[in-house]
């Protein structure tokens, strides 16, 4: 049964926010138990997210969430803004996009970075990202 | 072996404390009620622990966790100490520190939950009659509901270690399964082998992946030999696990080689139409291995008879 | 060096970088207009770029290190990745982002033996 330790909230309105939330993720995935290689990927994934909501929506917040869920431990990060949203969400995913500083790679290479992965987004309304990496056991 | 920190590992902080406490409901009066009966458990500790040995002792089972004098002596005296720090009228993070050091030593010999809250019990019966022989009904009946709710809260600490403990004794065996799943070895000078054998699933290839990786930069390795003669099937997900892994061990700077490709497999990743080109290929491990020291700058060359 | 703050050292006909910290946004920038600059005033034949530093590597720092090797090539310039670390690399290549343009080498001994000797 997943439990929720802790929960940081972080807003993404500057640039150098994105830092910001990179650094938070890196300590709290490695509190969490996280190897390396998982840190690294859960850190990347944040940084690539955080900058899609910089990028597009210029103002928006992460929150992460430290869980743990029997014999695991894990960090759930949720990315929202109030940006334009994504009209083709299928095309974003597969790494449709690729202007320079905008979607990329960045949705569909977090994608496979992290264990859990869902979406919503609205145009016109916004964006929510939601990301979850689990400890291997 | 590590000693793990089981404060840290069960996040007790004073929140974590406050928490506890609340839940237990342990109040500064029960603290307090227990602080004056001090004199009464130091009367007592000795016949108390003793009767608590004699119940653990005389089971078949547990008797084995105590096999000799010296061993039984210590233990004694250990819960003596306990015995007593329940009357001593604090519950702050020193005292669950030791409690929860208490918890360690019984996990490390191995003594399951079962034989501890077992003992608690006993504790339990033996301090109620005795509290009930030497004090008012009332004044007893309030010492033990004290005393019965540290009880409980330090049952919950023993627990918790236990499960601590034995998580990380899986995690522990699951890094040993990995270790010997991705078996690297070190044919040379900067050249490492990997021979795969049996299945290779999306879980495993993020391991041999990661182990491979960690390796190169420890023997700054320059060549890697992936040998797959002995991978059950080889399909498009397989290659593409290669294919992947090859080029992280690119990134690094050194270069892999894939042996082991026999006219079967071959066959297969022609027609599944995976694009392989770009890397090494052998079909005998043999010829991997001249093509790595060529890469380190080896040549193998015949002795003078 | 105009936002000088990834110093850049001249070896023999080759430029060597170092980057201590994570490259980010405005940094980047710098980094490559930094290098790019050097290039250009001093023709080097090789360009070695120390990652081992970096220890997280986005999509967006990936596109400027490739980049910047695009960029120097144009100038005659060779360009060699070092010190990629074991999370780095594993996580680039799971996120598909492939550095395939990019020279790579274990360390600054074996990266300088890749370039060009002039």
């Amino acid at each position: 049964m997943v439990q929720v330790l802790s929960r940081h909230e972080l807003a993404i309105e500057r640039e150098d926010d994105v830092v910001i939330v990179r650094r938070k993720v890196r300590t709290l995935a490695h509190d969490r138990g996280l190897d390396s290689f998982a840190t690294a990927g859960i850190t990347t994934a944040a940084s690539e997210l955080a900058r899609n909501v910089f990028a597009h929506a210029r103002r928006g917040s992460a929150a992460i969430e430290e869980l743990t869920d029997g014999p695991r431990n894990g960090l759930r990060l949720t990315f929202r803004d109030d940006g334009p949203g994504i009209a083709d969400l299928e095309r974003a995913l597969a790494g449709g996009y690729s202007t320079a500083r905008s979607l990329g790679l960045g949705l569909s290479g977090s994608r496979r970075l992290v264990d859990e992965f869902q979406i919503e987004s609205v145009v016109g309304r916004g964006t929510v990202v939601v990301v979850t990496k689990w400890t291997r056991f | 072996m590590t000693q793990i920190n089981y404060m840290n590992r069960l996040r007790l902080d004073e929140r974590e404390l406050a928490s506890r406490r609340a839940f237990f409901e342990i109040t500064d009066e029960d603290l307090a009620r227990l602080a004056t009966l001090r004199a009464f458990g130091e009367r007592h500790s000795t016949e108390i622990v003793d009767a608590l040995y004699d119940l653990i002792l005389g089971h078949p089972e547990s008797r084995t966790f105590f096999t000799d004098e010296r061993a039984v002596a210590r233990v004694k005296k250990m819960q003596q100490q306990y015995f007593i720090g329940l009357f001593g009228g604090r519950l702050d993070l020193a005292y669950v520190e030791d409690r929860l050091r208490v918890g360690a030593a019984h996990e490390r010999i191995g003594l399951a939950p079962k034989w501890y809250i077992g003992a608690y019990s006993r504790y339990l019966r033996l301090l109620h009659d005795r509290m009930f022989a030497e004090m008012s009904p009332a004044d007893a009946s309030a010492a033990f509901l004290s005393i019965k709710k540290l009880v409980a809260f330090d049952m919950a600490l023993a627990i918790d270690t236990y499960n601590a403990a034995n998580m990380d004794t899986v995690a522990r065996h699951q890094a040993a399964i990995r270790e010997l799943s991705t078996p690297v070895i070190r044919v040379h000078h900067r050249v490492l082998l990997l021979p795969l054998v049996g299945t290779v699933d999306s879980h495993r290839a993020e391991q041999i992946m990661e182990t491979l990786l960690l390796k190169v930069v420890d023997e700054q390795a320059r060549a890697v030999i992936v040998d797959i003669a002995g991978v059950a099937v080889v399909d498009t997900q397989v290659a593409d696990h290669l294919l992947k892994t090859t080029e992280a061990v690119r990134l690094l700077g050194a270069e892999t080689i894939l042996t082991g490709i026999s006219a079967q497999i071959a066959r297969t990743i022609v027609q599944l139409g995976v694009d392989i080109s770009t890397m090494h290929t052998r079909a005998r491990l043999a010829d991997g291995i001249e093509l790595a020291l060529g890469i380190v700058g080896r040549v193998i060359v015949a002795k003078e008879a | 060096m105009a936002r000088g703050s990834i110093p850049i050292l001249r070896v023999a006909n080759n430029l060597l970088v170092t980057v201590q910290t994570e490259l980010h946004d405005a940094i980047a920038e710098a980094f490559q207009e930094d290098l790019l600059a050097a290039i250009e005033k001093t023709g080097a034949a090789g360009l070695l770029i120390d990652v081992t530093g970096i220890e997280i590597v986005d999509s967006y720092v990936a596109r400027v290190l490739a980049d910047t090797a695009k960029m120097a090539r144009l100038m005659g310039t060779e360009t060699v990745i070092v010190g990629i670390r074991p999370e780095v690399a594993a996580t680039l290549v799971r996120m598909g982002y492939t550095m395939s343009g990019v020279r790579t080498a274990l360390n600054v001994d074996e990266g300088l033996a890749l370039l060009p000797r002039r």
